[in-house]
């Protein structure tokens, strides 16, 4: 199982092979009193059309279309050729007409999506296997629901044993809140540990106003708040896994319609 | 809500084994000594013998050079000579490109771009039409498949070969034992022969005495002959030594058949078949089934390595304590106990020291070398062995610190079977690897006992466990032997989405045992392996995969 920075050596390698054949039939195209604007701007669409095939192959999964892992491999590097040969063909990071502005900005979004995508799948994966649990995204609502209840059944038994409303009251005004729905959403996504800080700090504030018979149940409580902080953890991280392309996709095609309509104003009004 | 349809419920005989059986022949092997030797009064009313004789029999006609069994191939049935001879090839064996392997079934491209408006958004839809037509119950049919030897005085003037007579009795341990066929066997001139399925061959075993201890004296028999021959040790050991070898081997079985059972309840069964410490009194080979080699580690015991079919335990340290007789310590150095159901060739040491140690050369490595490892090294290993991994050969593992859980595996796998997913992406995880619940394709797939009809049954091309949806009675005996719960059982619907329910008044719903059949068909290989862009997921051996791991 080759990581990903291994499987992009060889099309790595076969974008800088074209970029640089792409250089040369412009310089040549110059040379030759043409216009390289349109060699490459033909450049760009056709790579653009190859990078949206990517989607289309995961559509088609019963056609050998090849694997889908080397076919990722060449949607980044061709992505990055992509960026190449855009500051090729446009000479710069920001154009002067309002129609090719929107269309840089379409450009740079899809691309800045895609950067994002990688650092997410690249970074994601590892964080949610070392939190020790697994839990299909999906069964996200079901398991929380499922910690409320325990939490709630620790809180009824104990206000039933020692009598008191102490830890009763304290779970409706603040730990009522953290069990109803995932939470830190943010600092999952960044890696922090505002959730556990959150968690302890519960703890504290209330220890010292429970008896011996109620502390047990606080620290049952606590445990299933951790175990709950490692299902919001997988929700945030599994939820930015699967949307990021709602963002990416979406934008790819319209930058590719865009670029249709750019093609022919090119064509019809350079005659 | 639609409302749902009534079938009648399948039965284990709705599927005969040759439906076309005339009476003629039902009473033909009736008639013959070997049937009517057997008790019919000790097999119940609902697994009768004449049942057995019609249902899980047929008679096969062969011309000269038909092959009857091959070389390699699965097989779920045994065979009985009623008329003429069979000949077995024994010496050097006929080339593969002779045996005219049948190719499975391919989906071309129209028919896979026809599946992309066929894949129904109702789960689980059949075509019931199909159901009123079954015909042969385990798929390929192996005694009928018609493949033939071109040029039969050939192979008969060049090869050792061994006739089969009238009566003889063969195939049954690749029958009983899922293994694949030890020989080719064909017909040089036209011979009759019966074929029983090894439903029936079982349900005979179970309820005659008799019949069980010749087809067990007889298995072993036959299975020591062939294993023996196999040995790598023994290859230039010449005929008289290898006779006499033949003679003083012990053939031992240890665990249950039905090792899962006592798997699924958590309290699995490890005999030990030779203990640490002990005097080591013969060399152990391994036939069928798996052993853990271990060694007492702290206060538990460590796990060094398993053996499987074909592997060997005991040889460096015999060999040693005979090549320097005086170096005094002539114990064992590790345990190897039964993981589950484990057939064991035992060749006494006195055998090995007359017969093999005189003309072999010293075998090199130790399972001991394999302490060097670290523990940290091996928990996967002893992990895999725990849960019985070692017994599937592409078995799904999922590198989680790679798996972006975006489900692409799910989808291809549900694309290519009509849009319903095969295995679901969950499962035990040990560190990063996640074994997910997709049928493993088990080296010994205990799915496959008790399946009355034969609908789970190994492909004779490659060897894949598969389910044939057509005589699947849905009994769910399969799902439930299988260790791993990686068969499940579905409501099945019609054509137009209709829920199929029993014709009984109980109008229980009518269910099929599904599980992954590595897109069996399809080219390419499995769907979920190649639609995963990071490189997650992988069909695997746990043996190779262990090591790769490691590394």
């Amino acid at each position: 199982m080759l990581n990903l920075a291994h499987r992009l050596v060889l099309p790595g390698v076969l974008g800088i092979v074209l970029f640089a054949g792409l250089w040369y039939a412009a310089d040549r195209t110059y040379m030759q009193l043409g216009n390289p604007k349109i060699l490459t701007g033909w450049s760009l669409f056709g790579l653009m059309i190859f990078l949206a095939l990517f989607n289309t192959r995961k559509k088609l999964a019963a056609f050998n279309l090849g694997r889908a892992k080397t076919w990722l491999a060449l949607h980044v590097a061709g992505g990055v050729l992509a960026v190449a040969v855009f500051l090729f063909h446009t000479g710069t990071l920001w154009p002067l007409g309002a129609y090719e502005q929107f269309l840089t900005a379409l450009f740079w979004l899809v691309s800045l999506t895609g950067i994002l995508g990688l650092a997410i799948i690249t970074v994601y994966p590892r964080r949610l296997t070392d939190s020790g649990l697994e839990i299909i995204y999906e069964r996200v609502p079901a398991e929380i629901s499922e910690i409320r209840q325990l939490a709630e059944a620790e809180v009824i038994a104990c206000t039933e044993e020692a009598g008191q409303p102490t830890l009763s009251d304290h779970y409706e005004e603040t730990m009522d809140w953290y069990f109803r729905r995932p939470r830190f959403f943010i600092n999952h996504l960044v890696g922090g540990v505002q959730a556990a800080a959150w968690i302890r700090s519960q703890g504290d504030a209330v220890r010292r106003y429970l008896s011996d018979k109620e502390a047990p149940y606080l620290d049952r409580l606590l445990a299933l708040a951790e175990r709950k902080a490692i299902v919001d953890k997988h929700y945030a991280c599994q939820d930015v896994m699967r949307k990021w392309l709602v963002a990416h996709i979406p934008l790819s095609v319209a930058l590719i319609g865009m670029s249709v309509w750019h093609l022919l104003l090119i064509h019809v009004y350079s005659q | 809500m639609a409302q749902a349809e009534r079938i009648d419920r399948p039965t284990r005989w709705d599927a005969a084994f040759d439906p076309d059986m005339t009476d003629a022949d039902f009473e033909m092997l009736m008639a013959r000594p070997e049937i009517k030797s057997i008790e019919s009064d000790a097999f119940p009313k609902t697994v009768s013998l004449d049942g057995v004789v019609r249902y899980d029999m047929r008679v096969n006609h062969y011309n000269a050079g038909d092959i009857v069994v091959r070389e390699g191939d699965y097989g779920n049935s045994a065979f009985l000579i009623l008329q003429g001879e069979l000949v077995i090839a024994r010496d050097p064996g006929i080339p593969a490109d002779q045996l005219g392997r049948v190719k499975a079934d391919r989906q071309g491209i129209g028919q896979r771009i026809a599946n992309i408006w066929r894949n129904s958004w109702v789960p689980e839809v059949r075509d019931t039409d199909r159901y009123g037509q079954r015909t042969g119950a385990s798929g390929p049919q192996s005694g009928k498949r018609g493949a033939f030897l071109q040029d039969v005085p050939a192979i008969m003037r060049e090869q050792d070969t061994i006739i089969l007579k009238e009566g003889t009795l063969f195939g049954e341990l690749a029958a009983l034992g899922r293994v694949p066929r030890s020989t080719t066997i064909f017909a040089e001139h036209p011979a009759v022969v019966m074929e029983i399925r090894w439903q029936g061959l079982r349900d005979i075993m179970k309820y005659d005495r008799e019949c069980r201890r010749k087809i067990n004296e007889l298995y072993r028999e036959a299975a020591l002959e062939s294993y023996l021959r196999q040995i790598e040790i023994l290859d230039d050991v010449d005929s008289e030594d290898f006779s006499e070898i033949a003679k003083h081997c012990l053939f031992e079985t240890y665990g249950t058949f039905d090792w899962n059972v006592t798997f699924r309840r958590g309290k699995p069964d490890e005999p030990v078949i030779a203990r640490e410490g002990d005097y080591p009194d013969g060399l152990l080979v391994i036939r069928a089934g798996f052993a853990r080699v271990s060694k007492e580690y702290g206060n538990g015991r460590r796990t060094l390595t398993y053996l499987g079919a074909g592997d060997m335990y005991g040889l460096e340290e015999l060999y040693h304590a005979w090549k320097n007789p005086d170096s005094g310590d002539l114990s064992l150095n590790c345990t190897i106990s039964a993981l589950g159901y484990v057939d064991v060739i035992r060749i006494p040491v006195t055998v090995l020291e007359e017969h093999v140690f005189p003309n072999m050369r010293q075998p090199s490595g130790s399972n001991l070398t394999l302490l060097d490892r670290t523990v940290a090294d091996d928990a996967l290993l002893e992990w895999a062995i725990d849960k019985r991994y070692m017994n599937g050969t592409q078995s799904m593992v999922i590198d989680m610190d790679k798996c972006v859980r975006c489900d692409d595996c799910v989808r291809a796998c549900s694309a290519t079977h009509g849009g319903n997913p095969r295995f679901r992406r969950d499962g035990q995880i040990f560190d990063h690897w996640m074994v997910a619940n997709s049928c493993m394709h088990c080296k010994d797939p205990v799915c496959m006992i008790g399946c009355p009809t034969g609908a789970i049954h190994r492909s004779i091309e490659t060897g894949t466990v598969l389910i044939n949806d057509d005589t699947c009675i849905g009994c769910a005996t399969c799902a439930n032997s299988c260790p791993y719960s990686n068969i499940v059982m579905v409501p099945i619907r019609n054509k137009q989405g209709v829920p199929l329910i029993d014709t009984a008044e109980s109008g229980q719903p009518i269910v099929k045992a599904t599980k992954c059949d590595l897109c069996a068909g399809r080219p390419g290989g499995p769907a979920c392996v190649r639609a995963c862009p990071h490189d997650a997921l992988s069909r695997v051996d746990f043996r190779d995969f262990h090591l790769e791991a490691m590394d």
